[in-house]
């Protein structure tokens, strides 16, 4: 299917006859900050933006989410599961980054005998309609990513937008983008000098893109790296707020709560987002907590995405969306850490030299 | 597709306290609806979230055994909210179940061994539900010898004491019970549970030494089971780690890349010696 051109002041129309179906989720402006929300007045759409402070996993993984609710009648109980995961949703704007985290977060979710079937149901009915980076951040490092991250990646969207300037070149992906293309009959036909300058834009935001990370060897180095040193020094200025780990697009864990509403006798399970920076995470009632200090903290999220995720689903768990090296208050690096780990190679390499 | 988050609704049937002071209880739950209760598919070794709905979930072994058909049963420790609200529970209350979780003891590997059984304090359930599966009389005959030795500080502190006093008196399984110091009337074994592993000294020849207990008694086990020649993977411990959804989502339990509540609770030593991570 060829190549569409979208006009930017199009997208209101685009909205319009999407809305219709759809959730219709965007980036917008709250206070300041780019978020994604569900977009009622197209005119909150905001495109010009290098990336959203909270990822849009936040649509599919909510901070706060129901697991199921129930009614408490005198000794009886009953169960409500949810019935509200039919929705139709269609996340606009997304960058190529944040959409790979949708993939990853999939085979996660999907991952063995249990599946999180609120995750699934929900992925399962998104649309997905990603937006080219011409202008990567400073801090991200996506081409240094296993999945062949790439300001431009098309693979994990349904439909693909490149900002041309005035218009919006359309790239329909998979199936389903294809189906919604052929209904948006009057989006106009997109010309060579249009995906000549798509690939140009490429090549140029390619080449913005500094930070080149070997991570090809990293968790191996890890493996015997446990109790080495770097994990002190890495973790000294931290001051475990969490921020790393909220803001991560690939970041998972949850703690559950009982959100109990006791005048009428009604309650909900809940899921709410949590982190291994906190020391409460870990800690039995005994008092015991295998991650007493922020050394084990801090190692613990690296190991979990450059050791533990190649280990059990054979990718690393980091889309190299920079969102903790920008917004961490105390400005730790996580690719200055990769480095540090990538230079205990060398070390070892010495040693054997010496040995030898 | 079911949510693994919904639990399924059983009903309290018995309560039974266990100690002296009244802090462990063992609950014995019956499946409101007949369908969860096939759908409770079970090996000794395994645990389940257990919820009282309002309060909240966590993790319990389970102390029945598969046998024991139309009901199970759960053995739990006075500690933090949870288990304090299920304390205060009464016969008919209403509790949720899910499970069951976690890989169990390997019932296959164990056939044909010679099992020792080794417990300290109340972390006994799960080995009560293994010994009682290995004595039942359908699956006696897959194992050979079964000694169980079992301490704790004092002999109100010993739990399953019906169950105890049965296997006392059969046949075909060796009890060795001791409790920290003498008491009056005690005619047991005395000292801690290690000393006593050394003085039953249990032979490793085809043998599996099964352990739970407080970290201590464990360590200190281990090391005789060491001297006995015991070999790693001849060991097996069932692990405790901080828990939510016992089902490898919620991310808290991990030790290095294994999740224990879905790669464990049950691990060798070998495993544990290879395992990189905090716990
Ligand atoms: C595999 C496994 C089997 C267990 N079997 C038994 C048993 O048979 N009998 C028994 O009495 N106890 C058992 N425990 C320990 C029991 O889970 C904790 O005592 C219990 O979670 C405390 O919960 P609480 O709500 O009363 O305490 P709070 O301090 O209020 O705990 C809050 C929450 O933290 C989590 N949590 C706290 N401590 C632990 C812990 N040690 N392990 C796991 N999660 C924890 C739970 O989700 C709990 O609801 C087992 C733990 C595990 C992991
Ligand atoms: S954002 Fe920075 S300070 Fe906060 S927990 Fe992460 S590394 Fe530590
Ligand atoms: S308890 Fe949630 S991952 Fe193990």
């Amino acid at each position: 299917m060829k190549e569409k051109i979208l006009k930017k002041d199009q997208v209101k129309q685009l909205h319009e006859d999407l809305s219709r179906y759809y959730s219709f989720y965007a980036p917008t402006k709250v206070k300041g900050n780019i978020v994604f929300k569900k977009i009622t007045n197209p005119e909150d759409i905001e495109l010009e933006y290098l990336n959203s402070k909270i990822p849009p996993k936040e649509i599919l993984f909510p901070r706060m989410e129901t697991l199921f609710s129930y009614k408490i009648d005198e000794k009886n109980i009953e169960i409500e599961p949810r019935t509200d995961l039919e929705e139709k949703i269609l996340i606009f704007g997304v960058r190529p980054c944040d959409a790979y985290s949708f993939s990853l977060l999939e085979t996660f979710f999907n991952f063995g005998q249990f599946k999180d079937d609120l995750f699934m149901k929900k992925k399962e009915n998104t649309v997905v309609i990603g937006l080219a980076c011409n202008t990567p951040r400073a801090t991200c490092f996506c081409t240094s990513l296993d999945y062949n991250g790439h300001p431009h990646r098309k693979d994990d969207v349904d439909i693909f937008l490149t900002d041309l300037g005035e218009n919006y070149l359309v790239n329909p992906i998979s199936e389903t983008g294809k189906a919604i293309i052929d209904k948006l009959a009057w989006l106009s036909e997109a010309n060579n000098d249009d995906l000549q300058k798509a690939e140009e834009l490429s090549k140029k935001a390619e080449s913005l893109i500094s930070t080149k990370l070997d991570l090809q060897h990293t968790a191996e180095i890890l493996d015997p790296s446990f109790n080495h040193p770097l994990w002190k020094e890495v973790s000294e200025n931290c001051l475990g707020c969490g921020t790393c780990t909220f803001l991560c697009p690939t970041c998972t864990c949850f703690d559950v709560v009982e959100d109990v509403d006791h005048y009428n006798n009604r309650g909900k399970r809940v899921r709410i987002w949590d982190t291994c920076q906190f020391c409460l995470y870990t800690l039995e009632t005994s008092g015991h907590n295998p991650r007493n200090t922020k050394i084990e903290r801090c190692r613990n999220r690296v190991l979990h995405k450059f050791n533990y995720y190649p280990k059990n689903y054979d990718l690393i768990g980091c889309v190299g969306c920079g969102r903790c090296i920008h917004l961490c208050p105390v400005n730790n690096d996580l690719r200055e850490i990769i480095k540090k780990i990538n230079a205990i190679k060398n070390e070892n390499k010495k040693e054997e030299v010496v040995v030898a | 597709m079911l949510s693994p988050y919904i639990p399924m609704l059983t009903t309290i049937k018995s309560i039974v306290s266990e100690n002296g002071v009244n802090d462990i209880k063992t609950y014995e739950l019956v499946f409101k609806n007949k369908e969860d209760e096939e759908k409770f598919d079970y090996i000794p070794g395994q645990f389940a979230e257990i919820s009282l709905i309002g309060k909240g979930e966590c993790p319990i072994g389970i102390a029945s055994s598969p046998t024991e058909k139309g009901s199970i049963k759960f053995t739990i420790k006075k500690m933090g909210t949870v288990t304090s609200a299920i304390h205060n529970c009464e016969v008919g209350d209403i509790i949720g179940v899910r499970g069951p979780l976690g890989n169990g003891w390997p019932i296959e590997e164990l056939k044909g061994k010679n099992i020792i059984v080794i417990g300290g304090g109340f972390a006994f359930s799960t080995l009560r539900s293994l010994v009682y599966y290995m004595l039942h009389e359908d699956n006696r005959a897959n194992f050979k010898d079964i000694t169980v030795i079992y301490g704790n500080r004092n002999c109100s502190e010993i739990l399953y004491q019906d169950d105890l006093m049965k296997w006392e008196r059969m046949e075909d399984i060796d009890v060795a019970l001791t409790i920290d110091c003498a008491e009056e009337g005690w005619d047991g074994r005395v000292g801690f549970v290690a000393p006593i592993v050394e003085a039953v000294s249990p032979s490793p020849e085809n043998a599996v030494a099964i352990v739970c207990g407080p970290p201590i008694m464990i360590k200190t086990t281990e090391d005789v089971l060491d001297k006995l020649n015991f070999q790693p993977e001849q060991i097996l411990e069932s692990l405790e780690m901080r828990m939510k959804c016992g089902i490898g989502k919620c991310g808290r339990c991990n030790i290095g890349e294994k999740f224990v509540c879905i790669d464990g609770p049950v691990f060798s030593q070998a495993e544990l010696r290879k395992m990189h991570g905090d716990r």
